[in-house]
């Protein structure tokens, strides 16, 4: 049997700064016999230069590639002999190189990554290759209705913002990327002051500490690059997007606007009223939209952050002969909410929910060191995550209320539909009350 | 494969033997409590398993690695005991099981398992339904009661059936429907098979799904939902005595069903190759095969497997270079052989990039597998995808939760919670003249179904 793990992450201020970088966070955990390795940086792609969206995601592509000079395929047959996998991530805020392993590979496996962060090579060969394939990949994601709806989503709310810039790029975007934009990014993005590594699982502190070295060694000092990302302003007005697809039977549908952040003194009874009008199950926008009515099998509401605010927003997906109701009624939902907020036992359940359902997310190594690195990549407040069922509970009815009223937006409200317009055109306008705009994009609009 | 053997444990089982007495001297009816045996799972834990009188399984593992518990509840039911014109009645009655239960108004199990912290969901598929939640470890005793509950007393009204009738057709809408690959599945199955049950879909066909009725549903709960046609799986931090307990009180005065013997034609082998064409509204053309395959407990199960990780098993396998990379055919690619109780199908399943058809890619796939069935795949090939299976084990065992999925789905399906393993262990030993085999034996030509989609519609 495995012992309970001990109170978390090692490290340690202390650790981070031998090695130079922001943190280094340890998750001791015998129980199963694979390691855990998270390199990420505190910077992503909002520095992708103007007009070459996608730049900080290729390259990461490419170096998770060509690390130690080999070929893609050369990198994938070692990974895989090693029973790992390693995969990288570019979003706003963030580049990530993620990999887990089989314990007795650990020590290779550690090169690999070691050689993807400092060894990259740049191949101009693998580079075209990536390209034509990125640009395949952006015309299959065409085929995904709720991304496609998401993604139109966040680029309106979140116009001439960085959050509304396609972090995967544009097949145009892409062809204006060259080979020196990629090692230009490399070299102002990979220095030890944007490093946020964590290691999880069947290791010891000691070694995490050796393989972090190993990670970092000869990565340049610094500087950090200012993180320049504003607060984005929402938008102005009732709008609405359609994403115009032939033969839909049904809609995807996002609602919402601007959203918080946990720097925010009312974020987290904004958090605590999100969950109880559709964070679950029994939540109320579950219970009218899918239990009383049957228009959609999911409908729910979310309020992301990064490091900056991110949208709040409801999504649900009735059939196409249901969207302009549906609408209507999350409209009047929301409306209802800010009126007369939530009720005192919905706040006791909610917060019950939320304090017990904690433990579910630092159950196992992995996901407690995925907090502590997103506390550092977001910018949050100290020990957020360790407060955190504090902070609920201390949440007064009053303040979730005020929460809701100042910070959920009603007139400024951002509708995205997408269906078959010539079928639901209509009906969606007419569902919408103050329309300012509407806007239909052809579903393969691809820039 | 034989039932893994138990492992002795003298003092423990003394002990556990005393703790049962207890148990039982206070059982009600049908809730004595047996043990029937220690199972090892991995390299430090293992599972015990009991049964009550009424016939219901329990395994339990003990994992206090975190301060939660997983409580599954997996029923020998699935979308292969339905009847054509009833298909889809398995997964309905999966989302029933939410609502109404007597002294529970509807909505209020969701509620009481929620203000306990607890994350809740189901699922259905060809031989299976499955329900599970996992939730901090001291609150256990509620999920027993109100799992033991809706297992006997689940209350089915008209206006619950016709609303989740309605959520059941947007979920296919959503899943198959509106989706290009869900679409071409559903047609590749249906196509494949002509006689067994595995030719519908889990999902149901969306005019027997809006056909359904009350009595429909109540006839289906009376003749499956019984404890001698369930087994529950436990994984987590908890007191084996206390869980045990509370298992008998809850569960001991169900009686058990007598359940239907099975009545299945199994499928005809398939003599000549079925083709297809549809068009979708979809940017590029796709690709869809299916051969026959060997079922979950069949030994040939393992070797395909692993087949199937060397030739399409992640960017280094052999069709995923080909076709991405050295002759940029395809934007993505993948093949399972499916893990069922009798013979499914192995899916290959591929994107064509924008301009190529998809002959162009089947004519690749073609000559790869005729490679396959004269040449040895190599060692290093084998090697790579032995170690990606194991780190894909390890992998899913992670949470409690994970765990109880593996255990309830080899339980359900072979009959063996720890299979898994037993899986792992005998991949080291399949070498390349099995997987040589393996190609001759399942990648016939003749007998597979192969599906075209044309893009079209698009504006």
């Amino acid at each position: 049997m495995s012992p309970r793990p001990s109170a978390p992450a090692a490290p340690t201020e202390d650790t981070a700064a031998r090695l130079g970088v922001p943190a280094l966070f340890v998750e001791p955990s015998p129980a199963l016999p694979m390691v855990g390795v998270s390199f990420a940086l505190t910077r992503g792609a909002a520095l992708d230069p103007p007009g070459k969206e996608g730049a900080t995601r290729l390259m990461a592509r490419l170096l998770r590639r060509t690390g130690g000079n080999r070929t893609a395929t050369e990198s994938d047959e070692l990974i895989d002999s090693l029973g790992g996998s390693l995969a990288v991530e570019a979003t706003s805020s963030t580049v990530g190189v993620h990999g887990h392993v089989i314990t007795r590979s650990l020590e290779r496996f550690t090169r690999v990554i070691e050689e993807v962060v400092q060894a990259p090579t740049f191949r101009e060969d693998e580079f075209r290759l990536l390209l034509r394939e990125t640009e395949g990949e952006l015309i299959e994601a065409l085929d995904d209705d709720r991304t496609l709806a998401r993604r139109w989503f966040r680029r309106r709310l979140f116009a001439g913002h960085p959050y509304g810039r396609p972090t995967s790029g544009t097949p145009e975007s892409l062809r204006r990327i060259a080979l020196d934009d990629l090692e230009a990014l490399y070299r102002r993005l990979f220095v030890k002051a944007h490093v946020v590594l964590a290691f999880a699982g069947d290791l010891t502190p000691e070694a995490a500490l050796e393989f972090g070295r190993q990670l970092t060694a000869s990565l340049p000092d610094g500087p950090a690059v200012p993180d320049e990302v504003g607060e984005p302003k929402g938008i102005e007005g009732r709008r609405l997007v359609i994403v115009d697809k032939p033969e839909r039977t049904q809609t995807q549908i996002f609602i919402g606007g601007l959203g918080s952040h946990p720097r925010d003194e009312d974020h987290t009874a904004l958090y605590v009223a999100n969950t109880i009008f559709g964070g679950t199950f029994t939540a109320r926008l579950t219970q009218e939209v899918r239990a009383k009515r049957g228009w959609s099998y999911g409908a729910y509401s979310s309020l992301p952050f990064d490091r900056q605010r991110q949208a709040f927003s409801m999504w649900t997906f009735p059939k196409a002969e249901d969207a302009g109701p549906c609408i209507a009624l999350q409209l009047a939902m929301l409306r209802d909410l800010r009126e007369r907020g939530v009720t005192k036992s919905e706040l006791a359940r909610a917060k019950k929910y939320l304090c017990r359902s904690h433990a579910f997310s630092v159950d196992t190594p992995s996901k407690r060191a995925g907090l502590r690195v997103d506390s550092v990549i977001y910018d949050l407040p100290a020990r957020y995550f360790e407060e955190y069922t504090d902070r609920v509970q201390a949440v007064t009815l009053e303040q979730v209320n005020a929460a809701i009223r100042n910070r959920l937006p009603e007139r400024d409200l951002l509708v995205t539909v997408l269906g078959t317009e010539a079928h639901i055109g209509g009906a969606l306008r007419e569902a919408i009350p103050d329309l300012a705009d509407v806007e239909v994009i052809p579903f393969d609009r691809n820039d | 494969m034989g039932r893994v053997m138990a492992v002795p444990t003298p003092s423990g089982a003394s002990g556990r033997a005393r703790r049962l007495e207890k148990i039982n001297a206070k059982a009600p009816r049908f809730g004595r409590v047996s043990h029937l045996e220690t199972i090892p799972f991995g390299r430090a834990l293992t599972v015990e398993r009991f049964r009550l009188d009424n016939g219901l399984g329990v395994l339990l593992l003990q994992d206090k690695s975190a301060p939660v518990v997983a409580y599954h509840t997996w029923f020998r039911v699935g979308s292969r005991h339905e009847k054509p014109g009833k298909t889809g009645l398995a997964h309905l009655f999966e989302h029933l099981m939410f609502n109404e239960v007597e002294g529970l108004p509807a909505g209020e199990f969701d509620r009481k398992l929620e203000e306990a912290g607890a994350e809740n969901n189901a699922s259905t598929w060809l031989d299976f339904t499955q329900y599970n939640e996992s939730l901090p470890k001291n609150q256990i005793g509620l999920v027993v009661k109100l799992e033991a509950a809706r297992m006997s007393k689940l209350v089915l009204r008209d206006p619950q059936v016709t609303s989740e009738k309605e959520v059941v057709a947007n979920e296919r809408r959503y899943r198959v429907d509106d989706d290009v690959e869900g679409a071409v599945d559903e047609l590749l199955w249906k196509t494949a098979f002509q006689v067994h049950p595995y030719r519908w879909p889990t999902i149901g066909w969306m005019e027997d799904i809006q056909n359904f009725t009350t009595e429909d549903c109540a006839a289906f709960y009376s003749t499956y939902y019984a404890p001698n046609n369930a087994t529950v799986v436990v994984v987590g931090d908890f007191s084996e005595a206390s869980l045990l307990e509370k298992i008998s009180q809850s569960y001991g005065d169900l009686a058990p069903a007598e359940l239907p013997i099975e009545d299945l034609e199994p499928e005809p082998p398939q003599q000549e190759e079925r083709r297809l064409e549809v068009v979708k509204p979809t940017p590029t053309e796709k690709l869809a095969v299916g051969y026959k395959g060997p079922a979950l407990g069949d030994a040939d199960h393992i070797a395909v497997s692993l087949l199937l990780e060397v030739l399409f098993g992640g960017r280094a396998s052999r069709l995923q270079k080909l076709l991405i990379r050295e002759l940029e055919l395809a934007t993505d690619l993948r093949a399972s052989v499916g893990p069922h109780r009798d013979p499914a199908l192995i899916e290959v399943f591929v994107s064509a990039r924008e301009g190529r058809r998809a002959e162009e890619v089947l004519e690749v796939i073609d000559r790869e597998l005729d490679r396959v069935r004269r040449e040895p795949v190599t060692n290093a090939e084998i090697e790579r995808a032995r170690a990606r299976a194991e780190l894909g084990l390890v992998g899913g065992l992670e949470t409690a939760d994970g765990k109880a999925s593996t255990l309830g789905f080899y339980e359900t399906v072979l009959g063996e919670p720890a299979a898994a393993f037993s899986r792992l262990r005998a991949m080291q030993r399949v070498d390349a003249g099995d997987l040589l085999r393996m190609a001759r034996r399942y990648l016939v030509p003749r007998a597979r179904t192969v599906i075209f989609v044309r893009s079209g519609g698009t504006s």
